[in-house]
Formats: structure tokens, C-alpha cells, sequence
């Protein structure tokens, strides 16, 4: 039995340069950056004031904004339907039982001010009152807020949303779990599970607790009075990433299925890989001895030798630790500048989306295939002896690519790398 | 052909016993694990139970104590029997190589901190006692644990045990509720089978029993608020049930390939033999009444093992003493099974330890596999009324000796995701 081979079919995407996949590689091979002092919260007091936020929120209609519908299953919502419409899907109507979602999501939002009744209970008599906090908060919190929170609820959505009954799960594998939605996706469309996945990643962190907590992690870059210039991938000066939303969604489908419909082939899924550190929870592995392994595998499994890779969509958070060790583990396996691909990352423009950032890289590598066009890494200026590759600095370039390769690595060690081909029929 | 994929490790941590065989031994007994929470206060509060587990010194468990404050209550239970499974199948005496080993876990919200979050509000209230963000960013985020964020990442389980047990292969956290640790497993059988890794760990870990959680189920109506013995709350697939009973702990399966197994001399307890999963769309807690989708993860579990109804001895169900899971349950197994769903034996563990969560199909699971081992299925306990709408054979009450060459377990997510497994005799 030959191979099952997956192809992508539809893209849709909600970043901080706005809603669509064609709007969102136009800005990022025009360079542009979605960083900005923070809007949706007053953040005088913070220590970090600026953020990549989706702003103004995407539209969604009317009656799906209920008291469930977290920001990260709305970004999940609009990115998914975009998908689906782009796939041509609306006019296919493929089997629901033979159609499955995969999605990377964070947590939703733990939102303060709706404590605030039963922390102020529970503490009137000076020490944290159990039986008072309880009382309150029967009376004061929601079932259907406290259910935005859950992690499974982009997948619901999604999965009601375009009526897909066939397999549906949602990773938390933290940074990398939007492009390890997509290589799992792919593994059970090759195995024959399903004939399309919706597969990426949807996340929204930018919020008062999540904001200090990262930052307390020492995680974010305080340029605060600079925003746009905050991310900075592989640059000397870069000092953390910035924290980012949004979601990106990909239509994957087997190829059969895909022809069958006359559907428009945007690029070919040919290779994954996944790995564990098992080093630091807090630390990626400062050789990228688990980053490197899972680069190797993803060869392997695409068949293919480092050489045959055009490009490398990078993990790029703009963190000393995160960017030193990419650059060095895709100089051990692809050799020195000059020698392996180009590398950027569109971090550098939309912050790190966390769970969506692999979602909508991997759509960043899917235009660069068909364009011929490899997004910029902005802010680019200071050469680091650390990261010694070619960034694709400040300007987007025009090569013409074959494979392209996407980096993601989570934060508690997880590596998830794919592989795509430009599609040609055969 | 597709590699094989068996159990050679199995390790929990539940309510009713911290520890495979104690576990079980309670699970024969209906012994229940469900007594008033001691976790914290709740006079006044209905529910005032739940099946916490007691005894358990995470410290005999976790390597590294460091890393003991940055674990969550739920990511302590999950190192713990990913040690427990670890050691069972006697990989700690003989390390897989590194990049062929990787885990797979189930997990969910881990519990909010309410005293760290309530001191951190109360430091950020103005003079007039309102909340005030901008009071939160000067000073009350300083209330907070400065690494809390890492206390509550559910993947934080799998990447504590990745480390402790030197495991670098593929490395996944499933979060998809109630549904998540029966996912987990089924997805790193997967990995095995297609041949990205030789042995896995997979399993789950959950705990909601805090004062969050307690109030969110208790305002959906999930859980029984009655006032009745603890160990009589949970009472799947009774007459009398009215809602679960929230429950915390962790289960793992060491999974490797059939050749791994063998070459290493391991003891095979049985083996994975399918894996479906489906999603039904209808409403986040009100499942499917008809049970079409549920039904459609439990056939497609037993085409991907290529076994008939006939075939299943036992099911291991997700009853979880709600009116509605168990009766869609019911008639799920009924489409799923034809006529061999009046004579399968069923039963929910649940009814002892309550629900897991996103541990619950892997504690559902291990029962399985330990059936097969030993050839007896336990009880699903307080079954005393009979449902008229709950007709089959749920074993009530009484643990039952029995040859089991094949099981099913069941798992149906508050989100919609079913997922259903297959467990069989290995030959």
C-alpha cells in the first residue's frame, strides 16, 4: 500500500496584523510589525506595557458571543471558518464523520475582577476563609465564564462550528503545540482516520496575571517605549520575546480526496518530528541537543537530506537562550552561513503567539513555498557570534524554495519541527 | 504489517489506593475512596466530598524536591505514577534508548491557588475596597509565587517526567477533559505503532478538587449535591443518581513495541490492540442522548483491533453517575455492541473513586488491563435501584471472577471528544 500523502487545502489566520492569511503575508513580507503599548488593560503600573494584541477583536456573530466563548476559542472560530471557506469546504461538504480538528490552545483567561467578591469574603477576617470564599462565589461567579477557561474549549467550538464529528483533540504542549496540531494531523490522515483535519493553534494570554507572569519568569523584553523594535530574533541586543495572540488554522486533507474535489493544492505536509528535551522545565537545553534530534527526525521522516531544505521558518522567540541555541543546532545539522538555508522569524513581527505560533508559521511557509518569497526577521541589526545565519534581515527576499521547514519548541522541552513541499501535480 | 503494541507497566495513584495493588485490591473489595475533602474547608458548602487522595508525600516520589514547588498537586500525582509505572515494568533497570522514549499524558486546569490569588487581589483593592488593575500591576502581582505560571501548565507533567525518567522522544499533553487520558493513550499506541518510538508512557493526571472547581460543577449541575454517606454519592447507572462526585489522581500505562518488550524479557500484562475516537457537537455537557457518537468511538476502537462485539468481555464505562451520561451510555453500548450489549459485563469505577477527569480513562484503563491479568472485574458499587432505562449487566455491588481476554474502555469528554480503546490478552 503506498503512502497516504497530505497536502494543505485552506489557511485562514487571526494575528496582531489582522484577520485573513492573505492580509497577514502581505504585511509580513512588507516587514511590519505588530507590537504596541498594550490597549486592552491599563498597564502604568506594569512592568512590561506592550504586547502584539489582535486590535480591534475579530468579529464573530452575534449570537455565538456568549459567556463560554473565551478569546482564544473566538480567534479559533474566526481562523477555523476562514480555513474552511478558503478550502472550499462550504461547497464540498465533505463526510462530518471523516473530518476531525486538532488544535494547539492555551488556557483561557483567569479573569481577576470576577474573584474579587469572594476574595474579599474569604479574607474579611483577616486570614483566607474557605467556607466564605465558597459561599461568595456560589452566588457571584458563572458556570458557562468559568468554562472559557477550559483548555478543550477552541476544539468545540471549531468542531461544532464547521460540523466536524470526526476525531478531536486539543494539545497544550505550550510553544510548540500549534505546529505539533499539524504534524499530528497529519500522521492520522496518512494512518486514514479522517480525509480532512483543521489543524493549528489558538492562544490569548495578554491579560493582567499572565502578563506578570511571564514577565516575573523574566521571559519578556521591557522595550517599552519602543515597542515596535521589542522583538528582535537573533539580534545581539535582544532581550526576551514579546507576548503575542492570535490563531492560525490549516485546512490539511489527503491528497486523493483533495484531487478528487478539484481543490486548490497550496503545498504538500511531507515530514514531522518530535521530541522531549528532558532537561529543564524552565530552560530549553542550551546545546539544542532535544531541537536538533527533532530537525533530524523530521528529515528522516520527510526523506530527505539537510541540503534539500530551502528554508527554515525558525522558532525565533527573540530570547538569548532560545535563539543562541536554534542557530547552533541548524548550524550542526545544515553546517555554517553561507552553506545552510535562509532562517527567519515572523516573531520578530506578530510576538510569539505561543500555542498559535507554529500554526502561523507553518502558513508563513506554506506562502513562502508558492510565492517564492521568504518573510523578513525585522529589527535585525546587531550581529550576534552566537547566532551566525542568514536571518533574512529586515527585507523580504525572493528564492524560489522546494522544502520548507518549521521550528517550534515549548516551553517544558517538547520539539515539534514539520516539513512542507511546494506542490507541483505530478 | 503494523508493530504491535503491549503493556508491560501500569502505575496509579487513586482515592480508594496510592498504588496499582492497592488500588485494585480496593477496586475488588468496592472499597470507596470518596470522604469529606480535607484539602480544605467547606462547612456550609454542598458538595463537601469528593475522592481526594490522602497519604500521599509526593516527596517519596519526585527525584528532583527542588522542582517540588513549581508542581502543581496534579503534576505531582502524575510524576508519581509515571514512577510507579516506570519501575513496574522494569525500564529503570533497563533504560530505552533516550530519542525512542516518550510520554504522553492527559491532564487539564491545573487547581487555581485561591489564598495566592485572594491575597493578590486583596493587595490590589483602592480605599474605597474596589479592585484596581493598576494596584494589581504595582503591587499585588507580588502576592503571587514568582513561578506560578509554571505550577499550572498541564504539560508541566510530561516534562517533569520526561526529565526524571531521561525520556527524549515524542513528548505530548492532551487536555480534551474528561476524554484526555483515553486520548493519550490511544495517541501514543499510535506512536509506537507507526514506529516513532519503542516505549511510552502515557496516562493522565488530574485534580479539581478546589474551591474553584468545586463551585464550577456545582453551578453547571454536574455533581450530586445530595446529602447521603460519602461513599454512597457516586451511584452510576442507580435509579437514585443525580450528578458525580469530583475526584483527583493519575494513572499510567508503560506501552512498548510487541519487539521491545520481548528482546527486553519484560513481563506483556496485554496489549493495545485499538484506538477510536469521535465528536459529538450537541452541547458541552449534555452528551449526544442517542449515544450515536459514543457508539461510533467504541466501533471504531474494535475495527482498528479488528475484533467483533462478540470478542469484548468486559467494558470498563465512563459512568459517571450524571441521569444523562449513563443512560446515553447505555444505549451507546447497546448501538455499539447489538446483541452482545446484554451480555458483556460493564461497570464504573467511578462509583468508587469518582471522577478523574482527565485521569479518569487511564485509572479506567489500568482496571482493564489488571482484569485481563487477573481474570476478575470489579464492582460498579451502590447499584441498588435499577433504572428501567439502565438495563444491562452493570456488575453490581460484587467483583466478579471471570475470564477477560478483551476489553473496552470508555471515555466521553464534557467537550464534545469520545474515545474509546481496545485492551486484549496478549498471545
Amino acid at each position: 500500500m503506498s503512502a497516504r500523502r497530505v497536502v494543505v487545502t485552506g489557511m485562514g489566520a487571526v494575528t496582531p496584523l489582522g484577520a485573513g492569511h492573505q492580509r497577514n503575508w502581505e504585511r509580513m513580507v512588507a516587514g511590519e510589525s505588530g507590537v504596541a503599548t498594550i490597549r486592552r488593560f491599563p498597564v502604568e503600573t506594569f512592568d512590561v506595557k506592550i504586547a502584539a494584541e489582535v486590535y480591534p477583536l475579530p468579529r464573530v456573530p452575534e449570537d455565538e458571543i456568549t459567556d463560554e466563548l473565551g478569546i482564544h476559542s473566538r480567534f479559533a472560530l474566526v481562523a477555523g471558518r476562514e480555513a474552511w471557506a478558503d478550502a472550499g469546504l462550504d461547497d464540498a461538504r465533505p463526510d462530518p464523520e471523516r473530518v476531525g480538528v486538532f488544535m494547539g490552545s492555551g488556557k483561557g483567561i483567569l479573569q481577576l475582577d470576577h474573584l474579587v467578591p469572594a476574595a474579599k469574603e474569604a479574607m474579611a477576617s483577616g486570614r483566607f476563609e474557605y467556607a466564605g470564599f465558597l459561599r461568595r462565589a456560589m452566588e457571584t461567579l458563572s458556570a458557562e465564564r468559568r468554562k472559557q477557561e477550559r483548555y478543550h474549549q477552541a476544539g468545540t467550538h471549531l468542531g461544532r462550528a464547521v460540523g466536524a464529528a470526526g476525531p478531536n483533540w486539543v494539545t497544550i504542549t505550550a510553544c510548540a503545540a500549534g505546529n505539533h496540531a499539524i504534524g499530528e494531523a497529519y500522521c492520522a490522515l496518512r494512518r486514514g482516520e479522517a480525509d480532512v483535519i483543521l489543524a493549528g493553534g489558538t492562544h490569548s494570554q495578554i491579560d493582567p496575571m499572565s502578563l506578570s507572569g511571564y514577565a516575573t519568569l523574566g521571559a519578556l523584553c521591557d522595550r517599552n517605549d519602543e515597542p515596535e523594535k521589542a522583538s528582535r530574533p537573533f539580534d545581539r541586543k535582544r532581550s526576551g520575546f514579546v507576548l503575542g495572540e492570535g490563531s492560525g488554522v490549516l485546512v490539511l486533507e489527503e491528497l486523493s480526496h483533495a484531487l478528487a474535489r478539484k481543490a486548490t493544492i497550496y503545498a504538500e505536509v511531507v515530514g514531522y518530528g518530535n521530541t522531549g528535551d528532558a532537561y529543564r522545565v524552565t530552560d530549553p537545553h542550551p546545546e539544542g541537543i532535544g531541537a536538533e534530534t527533532a530537525m533530524r527526525v523530521a528529515l528522516r521522516n520527510a526523506g530527505l537530506e539537510p541540503g534539500a531544505i530551502g528554508y527554515i521558518n525558525a522558532h525565533g522567540t527573540s530570547t538569548h537562550q532560545n535563539d543562541a541555541m536554534e542557530a547552533q543546532a541548524i548550524g550542526r545539522i545544515f553546517g555554517p552561513k553561507g552553506e545552510a538555508p535562509p532562517v527567519s522569524s515572523i516573531k520578530s513581527m506578530i510576538g510569539h503567539l505561543i500555542a498559535a505560533a507554529g500554526a502561523v508559521e507553518a502558513i508563513a511557509c506554506v506562502h513562502a513555498l508558492r510565492t517564492g518569497v521568504l518573510p523578513p526577521t525585522i529589527n535585525y541589526e546587531n550581529h550576534d557570534p552566537e547566532c551566525d545565519q542568514d536571518f533574512v534581515p529586515n527585507q523580504a527576499r525572493e528564492t524560489a524554495v522546494e522544502y520548507a521547514m518549521n521550528n517550534s519548541f515549548g516551553f517544558g522541552g517538547q520539539n515539534i519541527v514539520t516539513v512542507f513541499r511546494r506542490f507541483a501535480s505530478e | 504489517m503494523k508493530r504491535r503494541v503491549v503493556v508491560t507497566g501500569l502505575g496509579v495513584i487513586s482515592p480508594n489506593g496510592l498504588g496499582t495493588e492497592n488500588f485494585w485490591k480496593a477496586c475488588l473489595a468496592g472499597q470507596s475512596g470518596i470522604a469529606p475533602i480535607e484539602a480544605f474547608d467547606t462547612t456550609g458548602f454542598e458538595p463537601r466530598n469528593a475522592g481526594e487522595i490522602t497519604g500521599f508525600n509526593a516527596r517519596d516520589y519526585v527525584a528532583n524536591r527542588k522542582s517540588l514547588k513549581i508542581m502543581g498537586r496534579n503534576i505531582q500525582f502524575g510524576v508519581a505514577a509515571t514512577k510507579l509505572a516506570v519501575e513496574h515494568s522494569g525500564l529503570n533497570e533497563q533504560p530505552p534508548e533516550a530519542e525512542r522514549f516518550g510520554i504522553v499524558m492527559g491532564s487539564g486546569i491545573v487547581p487555581t491557588d485561591v489564598e495566592e490569588v485572594g491575597a493578590a487581589i486583596m493587595q490590589s483593592l483602592d480605599e474605597n475596597h474596589e479592585f484596581q488593575l493598576e494596584k494589581f500591576g504595582e503591587s499585588g502581582q507580588k502576592m503571587l509565587h514568582p513561578l506560578w505560571l509554571l505550577k499550572h501548565l498541564p504539560n508541566m507533567v510530561a516534562a517533569h517526567a520526561s526529565i526524571q525518567h531521561g525520556a527524549r522522544g515524542p513528548n505530548n499533553t492532551i487536555v480534551t477533559a474528561c476524554s484526555a487520558s483515553t486520548q493519550a493513550i490511544g495517541e501514543a499506541a499510535r506512536i509506537i505503532e507507526r514506529g516513532d518510538a519503542d516505549v511510552m508512557v502515557a496516562g493522565g493526571a488530574d485534580s479539581r478538587i478546589d474551591p474553584l472547581s468545586l463551585v464550577a460543577y456545582t453551578l453547571l449541575g454536574a455533581v450530586t449535591t445530595a446529602e447521603r454517606d460519602p461513599d454512597k454519592l457516586s451511584r452510576p447507572f442507580d435509579r437514585n443518581r443525580d450528578g458525580f462526585v469530583l475526584g483527583e489522581g493519575a494513572a499510567c500505562l508503560i506501552l512498548e513495541s510487541e519487539e521491545h518488550a520481548k528482546a527486553r524479557g519484560a513481563t506483556i500484562y496485554a496489549e493495545v490492540a485499538g484506538y477510536g475516537t469521535s465528536f459529538d457537537g450537541e452541547g458541552v455537557t449534555r452528551p449526544s442522548m442517542e449515544g450515536v457518537h459514543a457508539a461510533r468511538a467504541m466501533e471504531l476502537s474494535m475495527k482498528d483491533a479488528g475484533m467483533s462485539p462478540d470478542e469484548i468481555d468486559y467494558i470498563s464505562a465512563h459512568g459517571t453517575s450524571t441521569v444523562l451520561n449513563d443512560l446515553m451510555e447505555t444505549r451507546a453500548i447497546k448501538r455499539a455492541m447489538g446483541a452482545r450489549a446484554a451480555q458483556v459485563p460493564l461497570s464504573s469505577i467511578k462509583s468508587m473513586i469518582g471522577h478523574l477527569i482527565g485521569a479518569a480513562g487511564a485509572l479506567e484503563a489500568a482496571v482493564g488491563v489488571l482484569a485481563i491479568r487477573d481474570g476478575a472485574v470489579p464492582p460498579t458499587i451502590n447499584l441498588d435501584a435499577a433504572d428501567p432505562e439502565c438495563d444491562l449487566d452493570y456488575v453490581p455491588n460484587e467483583a466478579r471472577e471471570m475470564k477477560v481476554r478483551a476489553i473496552v474502555s470508555n471515555s466521553f469528554g464534557f467537550g464534545g471528544q469520545n474515545a474509546a480503546l481496545v485492551i486484549r490478552e496478549y498471545e
